[in-house]
């Protein structure tokens, strides 16, 4: 070939960078999209559900508690302000501000995701008792896998960041990690809410 | 952004650059090579081919049923068989075959298409294959054992549910659609975001190939439409491991909210399979009438209308469930709204054929004859569209027919012109003309031998699914001839493994661009390089190939080094950041395996969903821990912060 040929030099363009311009970030939306879109449909059967049923819960069920369930849920939200000051430091590319974060934010979900369980116990009935019964334990079991995975991924990312390997593509990672945790923790207020305190409403 | 425009001497990379190239981008040899590529076109190629071994497979069984089905009281196969095969055959056809092949064409094709290097997230693209393939070998190694499901495609409870079917068939079955909605998921996410952040520069939105568009819709709808499947799966296999009560009436659950989450995924299928097609269609037809589309603004916005459509038409599925009149009245209008955007994209293929020089090689050939099909099987979806004549047609050999006509003629033929449209890219040889329109003919002629007839048993009042009939119905004769259709299928699909096999060995060579085509996939070698492009192209107009000038821009400055792609701004498609892909792992294979010891292993225990998910710990730690190897040495840029 000899023919004269244009050019778009792209050699200065970043390597790393954040938000919306990265590839991660768009994966960590849709991935947002299919797990929101599936607890709403859970959300959608547990309404459903409720159609068949004079009383809900039905029978002598009693309503669930609250006090468990109530302070889980505001240590959730609170979990949003460590990931907040993660992504504000991912975004410096300060190091030690990210580790800081993370750890306190892990440390954090880890508890969520153990007083689940007593979450789960608070909803005062067994799973197979009745359709009210599995369509309750379905709505905070799925959130709870969700809390799972992201104990799962703060968790590596730390260790990640404090082992010292992390490099600067690392930092938008940690960026999107505190936006996974914004839906996580904001997606559980309507379920709360259904769950625990739909029983005494509907 | 330093943007600097200058013309230099042809050949932008060196001979050195272009080797360093082939080492940065190739996978390992071998067998371990095979376990752990992660290339697009490679993921692509395997799963191709699996669908359509699967595809063989359903259509084997469907052969067998309509054996059975040839004449009155016949014996080949007893009612237990008879339920496991159509529930096989339906099952294979829509979630191992009829979904996966259309999303393996867009991993293959897409990347190619929009003129980047490979697809967003190449190692979710291997998992996705091995899940995928791992639901596919549960199906049928529970078939082989005889413990293939047998409650039909979709599966209604009660019959499902853990009264009337005791043991694990029922189970195997959720489990498969377990693995399959997983694959098509992570699919439809890698391939949003391929297209939303990796094209070429120069490939504005408004630039995007038509088939490209349909990929797009296609995925938004599985977005939405699988975590409902995937959801109600759950619930099934919960009622029946663990006694929750979703789908029991005898304690406050509903069989009909399976029905409702089905068929909210069911429906929206039918659309993952179509839209796609259209997409093939909709490339096939300007290059064979030799002319622009016409109308590609009404296509694009078709395609998007027939996308959020596909969600407001699932309870057709349940006129016969005694829902409320008005929820009638609401599906039938969108039933029959939906022929809007599907009718203006008939005109407009029409049009561009009318207004072009058309060549009648096979792949038109295959789009013509969907056009016909298509028409036949749209006009019984607008008949069975309205209530009364549903209640009369359900659950009759009409609907056979109906639906039949519909997924041959919508989707397997335009698969079929995209098989020998694109054979000669993915493979680099042309398959035979004239053994094509044999497969062509055979395939037309069997098609309405085989479901034309069909129609005419529904009105007769035939129900489907019955594994046999007495001689006083009157139903022998049609049944037969509707069976020797089926052999012509058969012989059609032989003639097409003929020709690949022949073409394989010694096929004309292909050429770049045997077709005069104007995507982006034809600028490259057939079969393309592991980096897909040297050069990143340049894209000038909505026709990449036909617009551009002779100068043939390109992009210069991406690393050798390191497998580095280009994104781009998402409406622009303006250059923005030199991303380093990952390269090739075994993690996706373990964290696939650690997938299938859960759910395989939650058939028989509810303790597999503890065990499985900390097999997945390590697959994932492995996964990220060789995030960052590169074959050549680490560039500057990747230094430890």
């Amino acid at each position: 070939m000899s023919a004269q040929r244009s050019v778009l030099d792209v050699s200065e363009l970043p390597k790393v960078v954040f938000g919306h311009r990265s590839l991660l970030w768009w994966g960590t939306v849709g991935f947002m999209v299919i797990e929101g879109f599936t607890v709403l449909l859970m959300v959608a059967s547990y309404f459903y559900l409720r159609l068949n049923e004079y009383e809900w819960p039905p029978g002598r069920t009693p309503d669930p508690d609250l006090l468990i369930p109530t302070l889980n849920t505001v240590l959730l939200l609170a979990v949003i302000v460590p990931m907040r000051m993660v992504d504000k430091a991912a975004k410096r590319f300060d190091r030690a501000g990210v580790v800081r974060g993370l750890l306190i934010a892990t440390a954090m979900t880890v508890v969520v995701a153990v007083l689940r369980w007593w979450e789960l116990l608070a909803l005062n009935v067994r799973w197979d008792a009745h359709a009210y019964a599995s369509a309750a334990w379905g709505v905070v079991v799925l959130h709870a896998t969700l809390v799972l995975v992201d104990v799962f991924e703060t968790g590596t990312l730390a260790a990640l960041f404090l082992s010292g390997k992390a490099k600067r593509k690392h930092f938008p990672d940690a960026s999107d990690a505190a936006d996974y945790q914004y839906f996580l923790s904001l997606a559980w207020v309507p379920l709360y809410f259904i769950v625990y305190w739909g029983p005494r409403l509907l | 952004m330093a943007r600097t425009e200058e013309h230099v001497a042809a050949g932008l990379l060196d001979a050195g650059e272009r080797e360093e190239m082939e080492r940065t981008w190739r996978g390992q040899p071998g067998f371990w090579g095979w376990l752990t590529a992660t290339d697009h076109k490679s993921v692509a190629k395997r799963y191709i081919l699996t669908t359509f071994l699967f595809f063989l497979l359903g259509g084997l069984e469907a052969l067998t049923l309509r054996l059975q089905l040839a004449r009155p009281e016949n014996g080949l196969l007893d009612p237990d068989q008879y339920n496991q095969f159509f529930t096989m055959h339906g099952t294979t056809m829509m979630f191992l075959f009829g979904v996966p092949v259309q999303l393996a064409m867009a991993i293959y094709l897409v990347p190619l298409m929009v003129g980047t290097r490979n697809i967003s997230f190449p190692r979710l693209n291997a998992f996705g294959y091995w899940v995928y393939l791992i639901g596919g070998l549960l199906l049928y190694s529970g078939f082989a054992l005889n413990t293939g499901p047998d409650a039909g495609w979709f599966n209604y409870v009660p019959l499902s549910g853990p009264q009337y079917s005791p043991g694990k068939r029922i189970d195997v079955w959720a489990q498969t659609v377990t693995f399959t909605e997983i694959a098509a998921l992570v699919a439809a996410v890698e391939l949003i975001v391929t297209i939303l952040k990796q094209r070429a520069p120069g490939m504005s939105l408004n630039r995007l190939p038509l088939y490209v568009w349909s990929i797009l819709v296609t995925c938004f709808v599985i977005l939405f439409a699988m975590p409902s499947v995937a959801l109600a799966s759950l619930m099934l296999a919960f009622d029946r491991l663990v006694g929750t009560h979703f789908f029991n009436p005898a304690e406050g659950g509903d069989p009909l909210l399976w029905q409702h989450l089905f068929w909210f995924f069911g429906h929206p299928e039918v659309y993952i399979m179509f839209i796609p097609a259209t997409g093939f269609v909709s490339e096939i037809i300007p290059v064979f009438a030799r002319r622009k589309m016409f109308g590609h603004t009404a296509l694009v916005l078709a395609l998007v209308a027939t996308g959020f459509m596909s969600f407001g038409l699932w309870v057709h599925h349940m006129f016969t469930t005694g829902i409320p009149q008005l929820g009638q009245s609401f599906f039938t209008a969108a039933s029959l709204m939906i022929a809007i955007p599907n009718g203006v994209q008939v005109f407009c293929w029409i049009a561009t054929l009318w207004a072009g020089r058309p060549r009648l090689d096979t792949p038109l050939l295959f789009v013509l004859g969907f056009i016909v099909l298509f028409t036949l099987g749209g006009i019984t979806g607008v008949m069975v569209a309205s209530v009364p004549f549903d209640q009369q047609a359900h659950d009759t050999h009409f609907i056979v027919a109906h639906l039949h006509y519909v997924q041959i003629g919508a989707f397997v033929f335009p698969l079929f012109g995209a098989f020998y449209y694109w054979f000669p890219k993915i493979t680099g040889r042309m398959l035979s003309e004239a053994l094509g329109k044999w497969n062509f003919w055979l395939f037309f002629t069997g098609v309405n031998v085989t479901f034309f007839p069909l129609h005419f048993l529904g009105l007769m009042g035939m129900t489907r699914r019955v594994y046999t009939y007495l001689p006083e119905t009157g139903w022998g004769p049609l049944n037969l001839v509707a069976t020797v259709g089926a052999f012509m299928i058969a012989a059609s699909i032989l003639v097409f493994l003929v020709n690949v096999f022949r073409s394989l060995r010694g096929g004309a060579p292909a050429g770049d661009d045997p077709w005069g085509a104007h995507t982006l996939e034809w600028g490259t070698s057939s079969p393309p390089p592991s980096y897909n492009f040297l050069h990143i192209p340049v894209v000038q107009g909505l026709y990449a190939l036909w617009e551009r000038t002779a100068d043939r821009p390109v992009v210069a400055g991406m690393g050798t080094r390191r497998r580095e792609i280009l994104l781009t701004t998402v409406m622009d498609a303006e250059p923005d950041a030199r991303y380093a892909h990952p390269g090739p792992s075994i993690a996706p294979l373990l964290a696939a395996l650690a997938v299938g010891v859960t759910f395989i292993g939650g058939i028989f225990t509810p303790w597999a969903f503890v065990v499985g998910p900390l097999l997945l710990f390590p697959a994932l730690l492995v996964w990220m821990a060789t995030q960052d190897e590169q074959p050549g040495p680490p560039t500057p840029a990747e230094e430890p912060a």
